[in-house]
């Protein structure tokens, strides 16, 4: 043992000898306020939010948007976008856990905006936008009972989620087109909502009841309105289970609404290190998007009742698919590209297209109910084409510290036309952040987004987190 | 329970004595294998058992203070396999975690739930969960997986390079032992690192990360030994850019506690619910 200690011991100087102190200068880049061992200790921490006390967040952001516009090829109706708009918005989102059990939930945003086309003081200017306002029983833990306007999202592509039932009609006036961003303004469902949480997985049941007869489509939304004649015009019912089977992760949901029930199912799984594959898709029996568009806005009284449609389509039911699939690809820890295809099959095929411009120029006096088809796509939050391509990318850190650079492009894969938007966000601070987006329609006048208004935009904001 | 006062004498004694014993049959021993070495420095490095604490991130850039975080980490001993055996006693365990942006404000309530090979990022603001792969947990200077608490013997295969004296975070020469690691399973989060761990104490000075194509990615030294939930650890991680030669980031943890976590809290399905206990 003796031996092997003197071994050990000659070893262990040969390895000091043959190695000697690593000095990679590595130390020398370790800032002088951290040099030594008397450097500080840590600035003081702030505390988690009290559970319990009530906590809040709020940003105010100002946002301005200025557009270049085109002659559409298919006349677009009265009134035309505004060439330039500012928003002014305080945004809030306040919980307040009022006993060990019941937590009460507000996200609201205020906005004051001026735009074209419209006098400086009107009933559009000031606006409320009640996001979500709701009680949360948990009665035992994990066990949630709700009640109130509360904002369901489902799905796990970026550009498209079929299996987000609540989504139509939720959208609020605001600058980006990103999909992220629409989604993290919108306006919730007033609602019902039993969740209950396990080890492997969790089940949900929702009920949303109509409160409303269905309203029409507003280009601008007006003052005050909760806009709960948007969300809740229909009795609705939502049924959802979701756990992992292995690496894969699963979500089937069951909904249920008149002349529009569907099932649906969402995966996630990784693929090696860097990729991980999604998949979304529901399966429903109801008719296309362009008599589902007619007849709602023959129901609420925008279009004549009784009138035929402008184009030639089936009206009657049939089963329906709807299915976004993509990846997103990690490349060397610096960007993050997502690509994803989205099929509608409800939506207009390429047949469906041609007849559209066909008709807007054969009869412009069609051209208010051809823009309503598109115009009930876009306020469904649904794409108006059967087959899309979706891609973007992310790049925090981009080139500059705190500056992050994202875009992303709809491609409409059977005419070619895109949209499609870059933007850089600058944290100038731990509280101010300044973006600057770009975007644009590009296509033929005879495409999808070629044929829109609207060719570009530029929108810079300013955000304040308090 | 409770032990009379000439039983807790006996049982220190005992103690004490198998504490000779095992140390100075140790001494005596062939010297520790690279995996055990390793298995030691994680449990010098982590708490063997579930922990929440709050690390704050500061990136320096040039030498001055430009950006800072504040993350509260929940830190769960992950029990799959079951009950513990004789083979593993001793052995360090694996963690999930759960990451929560508390500052700057404009990111807080950000989650990031890490669970073996189910990593998701969720958003409060817009109530979306995102699903990540492992090379988006490297995204950022210091990054997600910077700040998990990782048990390295688990996902990476060590060998043993040498003996040597090294000069840690606070310019002190160290005996160590120069271990180089290489990604093991699919949960490493880098693809090869070397790592310098003192011999007296076992707590790691200083590493070094490197890319799937061998580039050497980040350099971290380990410093501020304090005593964490009744071992002595280090609480601050200098991380240096090997790539941008003006980014250095200090990661400081605090307010460990132990906390037992239940399994539903690493479900997809909870983050919106996620509120600290």
């Amino acid at each position: 043992m003796s031996i092997s200690l003197a071994t050990l011991a000659l070893l262990s100087a040969g390895v000091a000898a043959l190695a000697p102190a690593v000095e990679d200068g590595d130390l020398d880049r370790i800032p002088d306020a951290l040099a030594g061992p008397a450097a500080q200790a840590p600035a003081t921490l702030p505390s988690h939010p009290p559970r319990g006390g009530p906590h809040a967040r709020l940003y105010l952001e100002d946002a301005l948007t200025v557009a270049t516009l085109r002659a559409p090829v298919i006349p677009f109706p009265p009134p035309a976008p505004s060439r330039w708009q500012d928003r002014a918005s305080a945004d809030l989102v306040a919980e307040w856990a009022a006993r060990a059990s019941l937590k009460l939930t507000v996200s609201d945003r205020v906005d004051l905006v001026a735009q074209e086309h419209q006098t400086w003081w009107s009933r559009s200017t000031a606006r409320n936008e009640p996001r979500e306002a709701y009680a949360s029983w948990q009665p035992r833990a994990r066990l949630y009972f709700e009640a109130g306007r509360i904002n369901v999202r489902n799905g796990v592509a970026l550009g498209f989620n079929p299996t987000d039932f609540f989504r139509p009609r939720t959208l609020v006036g605001q600058a980006s087109l990103d999909p992220s961003v629409l989604s993290r303004n919108r306006l919730g469902t007033a609602m019902l909502r039993v969740q209950a949480i396990g080890e492997r997985g969790s089940v949900s049941i929702i009920y949303a009841p109509k409160l409303f007869e269905a309203s029409p489509i507003a280009g601008n939304p007006v003052g005050v309105d909760p806009r709960l004649d948007a969300t809740n015009a229909a009795h609705r019912v939502l049924a959802s289970a979701s756990g992992n089977a292995g690496d894969l992760s699963v979500q089937a949901l069951v909904y249920l609404e008149q002349r529009r029930s569907r099932v649906g199912l969402a995966l996630t799984r990784p693929l090696g290190a860097s990729v991980v594959a999604y998949a979304e898709g529901t399966l429903g029996y109801e008719a296309d998007l362009i008599t589902r568009a007619i007849e709602y806005g023959q129901r609420t009284g925008t279009l004549p009742p009784g009138a035929p449609p402008p184009l030639p389509t089936d009206p009657s039911l049939a089963w329906r698919s709807d299915v976004a699939a993509g990846a997103s690809w990690a490349i060397a820890a610096r960007l993050t590209l997502n690509f994803e295809y989205h099929f509608h099959q409800g939506a207009l095929g390429g047949d469906d297209w041609a007849r559209w411009f066909a008709a807007g120029r054969a009869n412009p006096l069609l051209a208010p109910e051809l823009w309503y088809i598109r115009g009930y796509a876009a306020d469904q939050l649904e794409p108006a084409s059967q087959h899309n391509a979706f891609a973007r990318v992310a790049w925090p850190n981009a080139g500059v510290d705190n500056l992050e650079v994202d875009g992303f492009a709809f491609v409409n894969l059977r005419d070619g036309s895109t949209l499609t938007q870059i933007t850089a966000s600058y944290a100038m601070s731990d509280r101010w952040t300044f973006t600057l987006s770009l975007s644009a329609n590009l296509g033929s006048a005879q495409s999808e987004r070629g044929s829109l208004p609207q060719s570009s935009s530029a929108i810079a904001g300013l955000a304040c987190y308090l | 329970m409770t032990l009379s006062k000439s039983a807790s004498k006996q049982l220190a004694i005992v103690t004490a004595l198998a504490a000779v014993v095992f140390n100075g049959a140790s001494a005596w021993a062939a010297p520790p294998t690279a995996r055990e070495i390793v298995e030691a420095a994680d449990r010098a490095r982590n708490p063997q058992q579930s922990f929440r604490s709050t690390l704050t991130l500061v990136t320096y850039r040039g030498g001055q203070a430009r950006e800072r975080v504040v993350l509260g980490v929940h830190a769960k001993v992950d029990d799959k396999g079951g009950q513990m055996t004789v083979a593993t006693i001793g052995a360090a365990r694996q963690f999930k975690n759960l990451v929560r942006y508390i500052d700057p404000p404009r990111d807080a309530g950000k989650l990031v739930l890490l669970d073996a090979s189910k990593m998701w990022f969720y958003d409060p603001a817009s109530k979306t969960s995102i699903r990540i792969s492992a090379q988006q947990r490297l995204v950022g200077q210091a990054s997600n997986g910077d700040v998990l608490t990782v048990n390295l013997a688990h996902d990476y295969r060590a060998t043993l390079i040498g003996e040597e004296t090294i000069k840690d975070g606070d310019h002190q020469d160290r005996r160590a032992w120069h271990l180089n690691l290489v990604a093991a399973t699919g949960d490493a989060i880098y693809a090869r690192l070397e790592c310098w761990v003192e011999r007296d104490t076992y707590r790691a000075i200083k590493g070094k990360f490197y890319s799937d194509s061998g580039r050497l990615l980040k350099i971290a030294y380990y410093r501020k030994v304090a005593n964490v939930l009744g071992v002595m650890r280090p609480t601050e991680t200098v991380i240096i850019d090997a790539v941008d030669a003006n980014l250095v980031t200090t990661v400081d943890a605090a307010g460990y506690r132990t906390q037992e976590m239940p399994e539903a809290w690493f479900q997809r399905d909870y983050l919106p619910r996620f509120e600290e206990e």
